[in-house]
C-alpha cells in the first residue's frame, strides 16, 4: 500500500514536472531575475545620471513638476526615489479635449526636477512582467502562471513523498557518476532550498487568491468582489469637501513632515494626490514597501492637501491581511539588502537548475532504453528539442534582449517593443535549431551563442554606451557594473559548460567509432 | 547575519560528521557511537541557537527571513564543496566554530 502510494506520487512527480517543467523554468529564470528588476532598470537606460536626493526635496521637485505639466489632472501619482533607483516616477490623467483620459508616465530627476530622457527600452520591467503574466494580456497570463504555480506546488509535495531517503541521502551529491549525479543534484537543489520553493511557491498563490479561489469573496459579498477591494483599500477619493473650489495647495515637504510627525521615521514609498489645486484636496502618503517584510499595499496616512489636517490615520492591519501581505512581501523581497538579495536570486536560480536537472533526467532515463539505437523515437526527440529550446533557448533569448538593448538604434520607433520582439524572435529560432538539431551538436552550439552573447554585454556597454565598466567601476555604480559582470561571469559559465558537453561529444565519438566501422564495413559488403 | 550563517555552516557540518558514512569519508576512519551521538546534539545545538543572532540584530521579522536564507546557502555551500574539497569544507566548519560564538560574543558586548 505505502509503495503504491509513493509510486503513484512518482508518477504524478513525473509528467506534472514533464508537462509544466519548460513553463515554470522560464517563470522562475525570470523571476530571479526580476530580484534585480531596479538594477537592470539603471543599466537599461544608461544614459541617466542617477543622483541621490533627500526625501522632502525629491518631493519639492515632483510636486513643481506636476503642477507645471498637469495642472488640472484629476489626481497625481508619485512613486518615490531610492536608493536602487533614485528617480521618481510620476502617473497622471491627462484629459483630452473628447473627455477620455489617458494614463501619462514621466521619469523625473528628483534633483533637477526634469524629465529623464532615456533610451526607450523595458529594461528589468519585461522580466517582471514576463514573470507572471507571460506576455499573454490580462487575465489569460496570470491564469496560466497561477496553475503552473499550483502544479510547482503539486510537484514538491509530491518530490517529497517520492524521495526514499530524503533525511538520509541530505548531504550527498557524488558528481560524475552520469544518471546518480544527475539525481542527486536534483534531490539536492529541491532539499536544500525547499524552504525557499515551498514559499515562493506557496506565496504565489497567495499573490492571485483573490483572483484563482473567489469562492470565500463571493459568498461574503453576494458576489460583489469590488465591495470586497473597497472594503480592503478604501478610497481617498470624495473623502474632503466635494466643492471644487481652486485652493491653493500646501508644499509636499510640508506634508511630508506632517506625515513624519504622526509616523515617525516614516520612509515614503509612494504619494498620491486627489483633486490637486481644489479645496478638496488630499495627499495619501504609503510607507515605503521595502520598509518591512510584509507588503501590504493601499494602507497610509490621508493629509488634507490645504490645511494639511488629517483626514485618515494608519488603518488597523487584521492578522489575516498581515499574514497574506507577509508572503507577498517574502515573495517579493523587496526588503533585502545586497547580500539577501543575492541569496534570493541565487535560491530562485537553484530553483530553475531544480526544474532544468529534473527535464534533463526524465529525458536521460528514457534515452538510455534506445542508447543503440540509430533514430530516436519522435516523442524523445520533441522532448529533447523543447529541453534544448526551453533551457539553453530561454537564456540565450535574455542574453539576445540584453543586447537588442545595446545594439539597437535610439531613434528606432517602437524600440521598446522591438527589444521585446528580438527576445521572442530568438526564442523561437533556437526552438527551430533545436528541432533540427537535439542532441549534444545542438546544446553544444546553444550554449556556445548564448555565452558569447553573454560575454559581449560588457564590451558593447563599454562601446556603445558611456556607462561601461570602465566608467561605473571607478564610480562604484555597483549596480550598472554589476549587471555587466554578471553577464561576463553567466557568459563564462555556459563557456564551460559548452565545454564539458563538447568533451563529452568527443568521448562518445571515440567510443562509439569502432562499432560504426565495422557496421558500415559489413553494409558495403 | 554572518554569526548565523557560521554558527548554520558549524551546525551543518556537526549533522554530517554524525552520519558514519560521511564521517568515514571525511576523518578516514569510522566513529564511535558516543562520538556521532555528541556530534549530532552538538549539530542540532548550533542550529537551534543559530536564528537568535540573526533575530537580535535584525528584529524578528528581518532576523528570521535572513537566517532562513543563511541556512539554505551554509546547506548548499556545504554540499556542494564535500565531493571537491572535503578537506576544506572541514577546514571551514573548525574556522565556524570557533568565529561564530566569538562572532555573537563581540556582537553582544560591542
Amino acid at each position: 500500500m505505502r509503495e503504491g502510494f509513493r509510486q503513484a506520487m512518482a508518477w504524478l512527480h513525473t509528467w506534472a514536472g514533464l508537462l509544466f517543467g519548460w513553463l515554470l523554468f522560464a517563470i522562475f529564470l525570470t523571476g530571479s531575475l526580476t530580484y534585480f528588476r531596479q538594477e537592470l532598470n539603471r543599466w537599461a537606460h544608461p544614459e541617466v545620471l542617477y543622483q541621490q536626493a533627500g526625501t522632502p526635496e525629491s518631493l519639492a521637485s515632483a510636486q513643481a513638476f506636476l503642477e507645471k505639466h498637469a495642472p488640472g489632472a484629476p489626481n497625481w501619482l508619485i512613486i518615490a526615489a531610492d536608493e536602487r533607483l533614485p528617480v521618481l516616477t510620476l502617473y497622471y490623467r491627462q484629459t483630452s479635449e473628447s473627455g477620455r483620459g489617458s494614463l501619462v508616465e514621466t521619469v523625473v530627476d528628483p534633483r533637477s526636477g526634469e524629465a529623464v530622457q532615456a533610451r526607450d527600452s523595458r529594461g528589468g520591467e519585461f522580466f517582471y512582467r514576463f514573470h507572471y503574466e507571460l506576455e499573454m494580456g490580462y487575465p489569460w497570463g496570470r491564469w496560466l502562471a497561477s496553475l503552473a504555480a499550483f502544479v510547482m506546488f503539486v510537484t514538491l509535495v509530491s518530490g517529497i513523498i517520492t524521495h526514499k531517503k530524503l533525511f538520509k541521502d541530505f548531504f550527498t551529491f557524488r558528481p560524475g557518476k552520469g544518471q546518480r549525479s544527475w539525481l542527486d543534484g536534483h534531490n539536492a537543489l529541491g532539499v536544500l532550498a525547499l524552504p525557499f520553493h515551498l514559499m515562493i511557491t506557496y506565496s504565489s498563490l497567495v499573490i492571485f487568491m483573490t483572483m484563482t479561489m473567489p469562492a470565500s469573496i463571493l459568498s461574503r459579498y453576494d458576489g460583489n468582489t469590488r465591495a470586497f477591494f473597497n472594503e480592503l483599500f478604501p478610497a481617498t477619493a470624495g473623502m474632503g469637501d466635494t466643492a471644487q473650489r481652486q485652493a491653493p495647495m500646501l508644499p509636499l515637504p510640508a506634508l511630508y513632515a506632517r506625515y513624519l510627525a504622526l509616523v515617525p521615521g516614516g520612509q515614503v514609498g509612494m504619494v498620491s494626490v486627489d483633486k490637486p489645486g481644489t479645496a478638496s484636496a488630499t495627499a495619501t502618503f504609503t510607507p515605503k514597501v521595502g520598509a518591512r517584510v510584509a507588503y501590504l499595499p493601499g494602507g497610509g496616512v490621508t493629509l488634507n492637501a490645504v490645511d494639511g489636517s488629517v483626514v485618515r490615520g494608519l488603518a488597523a492591519e487584521p492578522v489575516p491581511q498581515r499574514v497574506a501581505g507577509g508572503f507577498y512581501g517574502m515573495h517579493m523581497g523587496r526588503f533585502a539588502g545586497p547580500v539577501l538579495r543575492w541569496l534570493y536570486f541565487i535560491s530562485g536560480l537553484a530553483a530553475t537548475a531544480m526544474i532544468g536537472t529534473g527535464l534533463v533526467m526524465w529525458l536521460g532515463k528514457r534515452l538510455l532504453k534506445h542508447a543503440g539505437a540509430t533514430v530516436q523515437p519522435f516523442e524523445l526527440r520533441v522532448v529533447g528539442a523543447l529541453n534544448l529550446a526551453g533551457m539553453v533557448g530561454l537564456v540565450c533569448a535574455v542574453a539576445a534582449f540584453l543586447c537588442a538593448n545595446r545594439l539597437l538604434p535610439l531613434a528606432l520607433a517602437g524600440r521598446a517593443s522591438w527589444e521585446v520582439r528580438v527576445f521572442f524572435l530568438v526564442w523561437l529560432a533556437s526552438l527551430l535549431h533545436a528541432l533540427w538539431r537535439p542532441n549534444g551538436a545542438g546544446w553544444l552550439q546553444q550554449l556556445s551563442a548564448a555565452a558569447a552573447m553573454l560575454l559581449s554585454v560588457p564590451v558593447l556597454s563599454q562601446f556603445a554606451t558611456s556607462r561601461g565598466l570602465a566608467v561605473t567601476l571607478p564610480q562604484g555604480d555597483w549596480a550598472v557594473a554589476g549587471v555587466d559582470l554578471a553577464c561576463a561571469g553567466f557568459g563564462l559559465v555556459l563557456a564551460w559548460l559548452a565545454r564539458r558537453v563538447w568533451r563529452r561529444a568527443l568521448q562518445a565519438r571515440a567510443e562509439q567509432a569502432p562499432p560504426r566501422a565495422v557496421r558500415i564495413k559489413r553494409e558495403a559488403h | 547575519m554572518l554569526v548565523s550563517a557560521l554558527l548554520c555552516y558549524a551546525g551543518f557540518m556537526a549533522l554530517c560528521l554524525a552520519m558514519q558514512k560521511h564521517h568515514a569519508s571525511l576523518v578516514g576512519r569510522q566513529g564511535a557511537p558516543g562520538l556521532l551521538r555528541a556530534l549530532r546534539w552538538a549539530g542540532w545545538c548550533l542550529l537551534g541557537l543559530s536564528p537568535w543572532p540573526a533575530m537580535a540584530a535584525q528584529g524578528w521579522a528581518f532576523g528570521l527571513v535572513q537566517w532562513c536564507a543563511v541556512l539554505m546557502a551554509s546547506a548548499g555551500l556545504l554540499v556542494w564543496l564535500l565531493p571537491y574539497r572535503p578537506r576544506l569544507a572541514v577546514g571551514l566548519a573548525g574556522v565556524c566554530v570557533i568565529a561564530g560564538p566569538a562572532g555573537a560574543l563581540l556582537a553582544g558586548f560591542g
